[in-house]
């Protein structure tokens, strides 16, 4: 009798595990090289609060770890949605009998995953009262929403409030009906943002959400030292994910440690006190031996590769630009000679100098508005202006930008030509300013540094208080929307830095939207290039390579073009 | 005494008055916007306005700055504009690491550099003095970031001596394994200058007339330096010392951010960095505060020091 009771016992307490695979001995270390802010996902944006949201919040969908180039698969759904011929409806089922991990505000009950949390969590992008980072992505796209936003003013949104678009049609099947048809919204919705919450929980933890993050993901927020440590732990809860025959997570404890010094981190990493690592710029040629010939072609140190060090890397999807600002008088317009003033500052700009000097030759130059990996990209269009400064200067001599007594250009109507360049305080902006200074002392044209920090100089943008200023743009989906909309007339001040207004462009984005992702689309984003290029609101700047390290005890490393973190998928075996 | 102490802190309100007035324009006018950073990707004109509106910003200034004189009142500075977390949380939770290695560091500093002053002083001119005084120059020549790092790679990386970086819950691991490091690396920056200026504070008392008195006495020359000397260049040094204090909760910047301690001086650079005005305007009020309390903690300790100080 005894015996039976124990086996019963037994038998009860795997099922109480659950799926639970994770051992909780087994830590993973890893470091942010910036302080996330929160883990509230429609509250924050930052890739490293993102990295956290990912693993403790599941989106409706996700990316399949190994497939490449990456692939949407089902994540919480039993499959891909239905959707309409026209794009507009999507029909998601949810799998039954995933949870909630434990929480105070489920008061003890096990609390099952509903579409009702999806429509909820989707729902708070839209809320005015929480000012969500990614509402750009959401608004004016759902049937019925603009008037719920509408009534809510300023306040708060009522949720209660049944939205068209927005639908729980049951328990587990949940349908989003858009005001236009849209054939990359399944990767929006595979954004870490996009992952369900539970209203009871958001309403208990009202004053605190970004501290207080309850999901269904494989981790749970184990400790929050806001910009200095972070610790996940497996979540017993969750449901049960098997990949090649390996049941997920397979690491009971995962250790960030926020180290914004390179110093540190890398000396962290190499004496084991992490176990996977980017590598800081200040180390790359102590890791990688660098091909100078080519150097995209790069292996380990051999020191390091002895060790078993493993070695990743991988191609952000991104572009770095710099623009001009359109409505300025002085590089702004349409006419001939701005287009051509613009023109000669991106001839004369060393792209490749500073590819190979301040990347370490660890990017690519990029040519067309969509980086590789996105779909769109043309590998074949070759949008950046070739390096001549010899030809950049006939050309202004051409228009009428003549060289004054003083040495430096004039404008051609003989006024005193000046540019002023935005930038920001840290070495690595110094760097990028001594070879604009370069570009421009070659062009004898004066330049100026507008100094500020990021916010300051992007309320500048705003109020149309600047001339030129380098950014940069990440997928915040691998669809060519997401980088061609930069340039959309809309969105002046708004995405689109440059406020770059072209009725054709407008015009052929719009048509665009009506498109997937094809021969057809694609020749609209040529002909749109093809303005870009034109009309140069931008300098094309570079693409980057991340090279990430992990010793030879970490199983599964492999980085994913899209995913922030791909912890779950990794094993510790020492 | 008691009416001394009541009358300046009485005059600690006009004086903190001015402080919030200052730090209020500064903001203002150079402190950046947050909703900016709040906003994420989205910079809608109605994201950015909704943002300003929920941060008070879209009220006048002169509402903005009662609420200010309101938190100050109360010491509620509620949340941090950029984590939104409670400010008075994110204080606590810094304030200890930061002590954790300041208060040991300026401690064992002032000691150190006590002891050695007074014996080079009393040494003056000879060889000894020298070396230590050119010693001391040097040392001062090079910057703390230096020491930093090549202590780091040094004695940690390369000797293996200490781990690279690290902080426990544990008080007793973070003395025992990752406080040592960063107390000896601060240590061999702070020594050099305290030294230097403590050596010329012993030797002008012992210049003094009442020194010369002693000697005609026949008092012996331990006596001399531990009794006399060293009671009245204790004044210099407790002005060091008190305006030294109010600056230990902002931590020690550099060494907190390469040795991974969560104190003060990381989330003061963070703040200013994201435009975090409830967490500078905490940071500042309670550093203030410090700073006019131990001024006249100081006035106090001299007063003791030295009878004839008149608290007037």
């Amino acid at each position: 009798m005894m015996k039976k009771r124990m086996l019963v016992a037994a038998i009860t307490s795997l099922f109480a595990m659950g799926a639970q695979a994770a051992d909780i001995n087994k830590v993973l270390r890893v470091a942010f090289n910036v302080p996330e802010t929160g883990f509230d996902p429609a509250k924050v944006s930052d890739t490293y609060s993102s990295a956290i949201i990912e693993n403790v919040f599941d989106p409706l969908v996700s990316y399949d770890y190994l497939a490449r180039p990456a692939k949407v698969i089902p994540n919480t759904t039993v499959a891909l949605p239905a959707v309409s011929a026209d794009g507009r409806v999507y029909t998601f089922k949810l799998k039954p009998g995933i949870y909630f991990a434990q929480d105070a505000a489920f008061k003890g009950q096990k609390r099952e995953l509903t579409a009702a949390d999806y429509a909820y969590a989707i729902k708070r992008h839209l809320d005015p009262t929480i000012n969500s980072p990614w509402s750009f992505l959401v608004d004016g796209r759902f049937v019925g929403a603009d008037a719920l936003v509408k009534a809510a003013g300023k306040g708060a949104l009522n949720y209660d409030s049944p939205v068209e678009g927005i639908k729980a049609l049951d328990k587990y099947t949940l349908q989003l009906t858009l005001t236009e048809g849209n054939y990359n919204f399944l990767q929006i919705l595979a954004m870490p943002a996009f992952g369900a919450v539970a209203r009871e929980a958001i309403e208990a933890y009202a004053s605190n959400t970004n501290a207080k993050p309850v999901g269904t993901g494989p981790y749970t927020l184990k400790e929050w030292k806001p910009g200095s440590k972070i610790v996940l732990e497996a979540n017993p809860n969750f449901r049960k994910m098997v990949i090649n025959g390996q049941t997920l997570p397979k690491v009971g404890r995962v250790e960030v440690s926020i180290i914004e010094e390179e110093q540190p981190l890398w000396l962290a990493f190499i004496n084991k006190q992490l176990d996977i690592s980017g590598i800081p710029q200040a180390a790359l040629q102590e890791a990688l031996a660098i091909d100078p010939k080519n150097p995209l072609n790069v292996k380990l140190q051999p020191k390091y590769a002895k060790q078993g060090i493993q070695l990743e890397r991988k191609k952000d999807l991104e572009i770095t630009y710099q623009f001009f600002n359109m409505q300025d008088p002085v590089v702004g317009g349409d006419a001939k000679e701005k287009i051509a003033l613009r023109r000669a500052i991106a001839m004369a700009f060393p792209r490749s100098e500073t590819i190979a000097a301040i990347r370490r030759g660890q990017a690519v130059p990029v040519n067309y508005v969509i980086p590789e990996g996105v779909a769109g990209h043309n590998p074949a269009f070759k949008g950046a202006v070739k390096y001549d400064p010899a030809a950049a200067n006939a050309l202004l001599d051409r228009f009428g930008y003549k060289v004054g007594v003083d040495g430096l250009r004039t404008l051609p109507d003989g006024k005193p030509l000046s540019i002023e360049m935005a930038t920001g305080t840290s070495g690595i902006d110094k760097q990028w300013n001594e070879y604009w200074q370069q570009a421009f002392d070659s062009l004898k044209i004066r330049l100026t540094f507008k100094y500020g920090k990021w916010n300051e100089l992007n309320k500048a943008n705003r109020q149309n208080k600047l001339q030129m200023w380098g950014l940069a743009w990440g997928a915040d989906y691998p669809d060519g929307e997401n980088f061609m909309q930069l340039l959309y007339g809309k969105n002046a001040g708004d995405a689109n830095s440059a406020s770059f207004r072209h009725a054709e462009y407008d015009r052929l984005f719009e048509a665009s939207l009506k498109l997937q992702d094809g021969a057809e689309r694609n020749r609209l984003y040529d002909a749109m290039n093809k303005i870009v290029v034109a009309q140069q609101p931008w300098i094309f700047g570079d693409t980057r390579i991340r090279s990430s390290l992990a010793h030879s005890y970490v199983k599964n490393f492999k980085l994913h073009p899209l995913l922030n973190t791909t912890w779950r998928y990794i094993d510790i075996q020492k | 005494m008691f009416a001394y102490i009541l009358r300046r802190l009485w005059q600690m309100v006009p004086t903190l008055f001015g402080v919030m007035l200052l730090l209020f324009i500064l903001f203002h006018w150079v402190g950046g916007d947050p909703s900016y950073i709040l906003a994420g990707k989205s910079f809608s004109a109605e994201t950015l306005a909704n943002i300003r509106h929920q941060l008070g910003l879209d009220q006048s200034l002169p509402a903005q700055f009662l609420i200010f004189a309101r938190q100050v009142l109360t010491l509620d500075f509620g949340i941090s504009w950029s984590t939104q977390q409670p400010v008075a949380e994110i204080l606590a939770s810094r304030i200890g690491p930061s002590l954790t290695l300041a208060l040991p560091m300026l401690l064992v500093s002032l000691l150190l550099s006590v002891i050695i002053a007074a014996i080079v002083a009393y040494v003056r001119g000879s060889l000894t003095d020298r070396i230590v005084t050119l010693i001391c120059t040097l040392a001062m020549s090079v910057s703390a970031l230096v020491y930093i790092i090549a202590g780091q790679y040094w004695l940690a990386h390369k000797l293996g001596w200490f781990p690279i970086l690290g902080w426990s819950d544990s008080l007793a691991t973070n003395l025992w394994r990752y406080i040592p490091l960063p107390l000896l690396l601060g240590l061999v920056v702070s020594l050099a200058p305290d030294i230097r200026f403590y050596r010329s504070c012993f030797i002008e008392e012992m210049g003094h007339d009442y020194v010369r008195t002693a000697r005609a006495k026949g008092l012996s020359e331990r006596a001399i330096m531990l009794k006399h000397v060293m009671r009245n260049a204790l004044i210099p040094v407790v002005t060091s010392l008190m305006m030294s204090l109010p600056y230990l909760f902002l931590g020690a910047l550099l060494l907190e951010r390469f040795f991974g301690i969560p104190g003060m001086g990381n989330e003061v650079l963070n703040a200013v960095d994201r435009s975090d005005f409830p967490v500078i305007k905490a940071i500042t009020i309670y550093v203030a505060l410090a700073t006019m309390l131990f001024n006249l903690l100081a006035d106090i300790v001299y007063k003791l020091i030295d009878p004839r100080v008149q608290l007037k």
